[in-house]
């Protein structure tokens, strides 16, 4: 029995019912709905509507903890789950670089933007602090910090599935042994931005969500986090914790073919809750009850019907929808219906469905009424996102026995190449290789001025645009007229990485996407909030809220090509990138998929542009990027840029002769004092030992490929690391660059990714990207792809030919 | 009142994004949604929108704008009577 299955030591939550798992239950076990008036924020048109607040204090609770509303959330919940663990936090030594930390989050910090946006509008006194936790990776490196963990950390964004996913990828970070201990979960408060968005979509119910009912009418909007420890069976039992579950069965699936609708027949909510089960080797019957997502629209609770009866026939086990309790906490809610979970195993006790009253003859389903006491060895729960994102967990009793598991496991994943058969590119450096060769041959690209639209004041600026992008030509026009210009180029890139379309061998189930966006569809989200803050929540535009999601453009790489295997969105930072290529490799390396499309896209919205300038993260005022040059003096920050690029993976062996091979891809959190760059000794033993875990040696290596971007210390960060590394292995180890030629993005180690690609193949010489300095004609074999984010977040990928 | 010319029919072009479509191509008495302009229900959301940003109508549930939006021929008449 392999001693690496995930179990539970830790919970925490913290929602409109209460905070605290006691307090939550207690709410539970007593039928009292936490949903009331919204006083967070004004809204003059949904003002009257029945919210899943938090009542709590936020910002007392949260402590000395800064950050947005989500980010307190994410971490009042995490420090619950830490405690109940046992574990001392902030984590040391050993443990910590073992530790990870895996978040979901949709809404991320939009409320204080929002706000930020509002007071700018009207030209009020503000303060652009709330931008620098706009982003979703800003409560997982918060609770990333806190808990001290230097392991692998990333954020997913998959709308209502992310906080789902999260735990599912901390389970399988624990199985594959990269990590050994997990905080995962999901957080997300209420925002203007998601509530007039399910308002545009006519989803919402004024009077309180009423899941599976005759007359269920939409959702009700919530907020709340919750968060799992998660341990391996043999580290958890070696430190003596007490477990409380496990986690022992998770799946996911994607059945995309429309932006916001599921699957009406449940096909897609059926796959993953199968896979759920046969990963923990279970069947139908072994389940007690089910949690389900339940949301109380009409269209979610009759596919949901759908797929239990799909999965169980008419034998389906008692199941209810939490969401009357708590509203509809988006990424916060796979995660929240987890607690619960847990707590069901061990009360054995399972909570009702509150809100219904009438059967629905079209879902011809009755959910649990009240809070029951139950006989519970297994429970199941659902969560459903936009994009057709479904993914499904399996919790087992702590005494249970654990069953072998049908699926088999590699011995030691990471260590499996793969082949890249395909590389798709969208960047200010051009389309293609050659285009990218010329583009580093000149310097790098040339950046271009954008002009800020109104009605935000935000100035004028400069950055590497990508121009030109081929669309009119590659996608027909009654698909363009929908898609935003961040999904226009993902999907351009992917199609760019797929010139054929999937190979005919393929089956549409056996192929996965997992895409990076650090910033996602700013362009449209910006486009969205501005129509509500102009026009006072009249009119809001359905078409741009659907496109807002950082899952928009992996959803949109589904629907084109359709892909029924995992489909997952990584929001983080700059290592965005890494994190999906990781996913996507995994699927392969695990035999969920044959093929796996990995890949990243961040664009140049205005809005993204003034407002990351004023971070502190880019410049629309800086000189044109030169990589080591010195040039950036004081607050200067290099200028910003945008692009997409997509890759298809196989495992070595299959398909086609490929491009080249994917040895290793690895992401964490380095150690260093406040924002600063990690110091260089600590980086070169994290990059030998990632070679050596994955059996690459790093002799082999001929450059170390970085984000450099004239930004002095972090350039000198990446060149001592080469320097390190090079007095390791007693032979110099050459440092290049590449944002000279796409500008400085979340996405842009993507495009390093590419020019990789051109490295190892001959295709680019090694000279170009070495800043002047010309080291021969030898093409190398082996490229290291580092890249560094100031958020605390380092990568590596290995790429040979 | 009568609304002019085409002006109901260059709003949904534009709200739309119909880039190729003018006027002449949505026809009165065919299905608007689920037919030859290629539109869904999230098109019908953002007519939803346009409607009431422009004419004032505000709309709650699509169920009760089904009708309305049949066609085009049904689309205007609805506008004509619920203008504001």
């Amino acid at each position: 029995m392999s001693s690496r299955r995930p179990v539970v030591t830790g919970l925490g939550i913290i929602t409109a019912a209460g905070c605290g798992v006691s307090a939550v239950w207690d709410a539970l076990r007593t039928g009292r709905s936490g949903l009331g008036p919204l006083t967070l924020f004004a809204s003059p048109r949904y003002g009257s509507h029945q919210v899943g607040q938090v009542r709590a204090e936020v910002d007392q609770l949260a402590g000395d903890a800064r950050g947005s509303r989500s980010d307190k959330l994410a971490w009042i919940a995490a420090r619950e789950a830490i405690r109940q663990s046992g574990l001392a936090a902030p984590l040391a030594g050993a443990r910590a670089d073992r530790a990870a930390v895996l978040l979901g989050t949709t809404v991320a910090g939009i409320l204080g933007t929002e706000t930020m946006l509002d007071r700018l509008l009207r030209k009020q006194r503000h303060s652009f602090i709330p931008a620098r936790y706009h982003e979703c990776a800003s409560a997982t490196d918060l609770c990333a910090r806190r808990f001290g963990a230097r392991g692998p950390t990333a954020t997913f964004s998959t709308a209502c599935s992310a906080g789902a996913l999260a735990i599912a990828t901390a389970a399988e970070l624990i199985e594959n042994d990269e990590a050994d201990v997990a905080l995962a979960g999901g957080a997300d408060s209420l925002s203007r931005l998601t509530l007039n968005g399910f308002g545009s979509l006519l989803l919402l119910d004024a009077e309180g969500c009423r899941p599976f009912d005759a007359a269920r009418a939409g959702i009700s909007l919530g907020e709340g986090a919750a968060m799992l420890v998660l341990e391996a069976d043999e580290t958890a039992r070696a430190r003596g914790a007490r477990i409380l579950a496990r986690l022992s069965g998770w799946g996911a699936s994607c059945d995309a073919t429309h932006p916001t609708a599921p699957d009406a027949q449940g096909g897609g909510a059926a796959a993953a809750m199968q896979q759920a089960l046969e990963r923990g080797g279970l069947t139908p019957l072994d389940i007690g009850y089910v949690s389900a997502h339940g949301t109380g629209t009409p269209d979610n609770d009759v596919m949901e019907a759908r797929a239990l009866r799909r999965v169980f026939g008419d034998a389906a086990p008692p199941f209810a929808s939490v969401k009357r309790f708590f509203g509809h906490t988006l990424a916060a809610s796979g995660a929240i219906q987890a607690v619960v979970c847990v707590q069901a195993l061990r009360e054995q006790a399972a909570p009702g469905n509150l809100g219904f009253e009438k059967m629905d003859p079209q879902i011809g389903l009755e959910p649990s009424r009240g809070f029951q006491s139950r006989r519970l060895q297994h429970v199941l729960s659902n969560s459903f996102g936009f994009g057709g994102n479904n993914v499904v967990l399996v919790f087992s009793n702590a005494g249970s026995d654990p069953v072998s598991a049908a699926v088999r496991r590699p011995r030691r994943p990471s260590a499996m190449p793969l082949a890249v058969l395909g590389a798709g590119l969208v960047s200010a450096g051009g389309h293609t290789m050659a285009g990218v060769r010329n583009a580093l041959a000149q310097g790098g690209a040339t950046p271009s001025w954008l002009e800020l639209a109104a009605p935000f004041p935000l100035g004028r600026m400069r950055g590497y645009t990508c121009g030109d992008i081929g669309a009119n030509e590659a996608i027909p026009a009654a698909r363009r007229r929908r898609l935003g210009h961040l999904q226009q180029m993902a999907l351009l890139a992917a199609k760019r990485s797929l010139p054929q379309g999937l190979p005919a061998w393929l089956a549409p189930d056996r192929v996965c996407a997992a895409i990076g966006t650090g910033l996602g569809c700013l362009g449209e989200t910006a486009a969205f909030v501005e129509n509500m803050l102009v026009n006072e929540e009249r009119a809001p535009l359905a078409g741009r809220f659907a496109n807002s999601v950082h899952n928009a453009c992996a959803s949109q790489l589904a629907i084109e090509f359709n892909l029924r295997g995992l489909n997952s969105t990584s929001t983080h930072r700059e290592i965005s990138f890494e994190a999906a290529l990781w996913h996507g490799a995994n699927e392969l390396r695990q035999g969920r998929a044959d093929m796996a499309l990995a890949g990243a896209a961040d664009e140049l919205s205005p809005y993204a542009q003034a407002v990351g300038e004023r971070w502190g993260w880019w410049d629309g005022n800086a000189p044109a990027i030169r990589p080591f040059g010195r040039e950036l003096k004081g607050r200067r920050r290099p200028l910003p840029g945008e692009g997409a690029a997509v890759f298809t993976l196989v495992r070595d062996g299959q398909g086609p002769p490929p491009l080249a091979r994917l040895r290793s891809v690895r992401f964490g959190r380095f150690a260093a004092p406040a924002g600063g760059p990690p110091e260089a000794q600590g980086e070169a033993a994290w990059i030998r030992e990632t070679l050596e875990r994955d059996g690459v040696a790093l002799a082999s290596a001929d450059l170390l490929l970085t984000g450099a971007s004239g930004w002095p210390p972090w350039d000198d960060a990446c060149r001592e690391v080469a320097s390190v590394l090079s007095v390791l292995r007693g032979r110099e180890l050459n440092c290049g660059a590449y944002k000279q030629a796409c500008g400085e993005h979340y996405s842009a180690s993507a495009f390093g990714f590419f020019v990789a690609l051109g490295l190892v193949r001959g295709e680019i010489e090694p000279g170009l990207c070495l800043a002047g300095a010309d080291t021969g004609a030898r093409p190398p074999r082996t490229v290291l792809l580092y890249t560094l984010a100031p958020g605390g977040s380092h990568a590596l990928c290995c790429v040979c030919a | 009142m009568q609304l002019p010319t085409d002006e109901l029919k260059n709003k949904i072009i534009k709200a739309l994004n119909l880039d190729k479509i003018t006027p002449a191509d949505i026809q009165d008495d065919q299905p608007l949604f689920g037919g030859g302009l290629g539109l869904d229900s999230l098109d019908a959301l953002d007519l939803v929108s346009m409607l009431e940003r422009d004419y004032g109508i505000l709309i709650q549930d699509m169920e009760s704008a089904r009708q309305a939006f049949a066609t085009y021929r049904t689309l205007e008449d609805f506008v004509q009577r619920n203008r504001r």
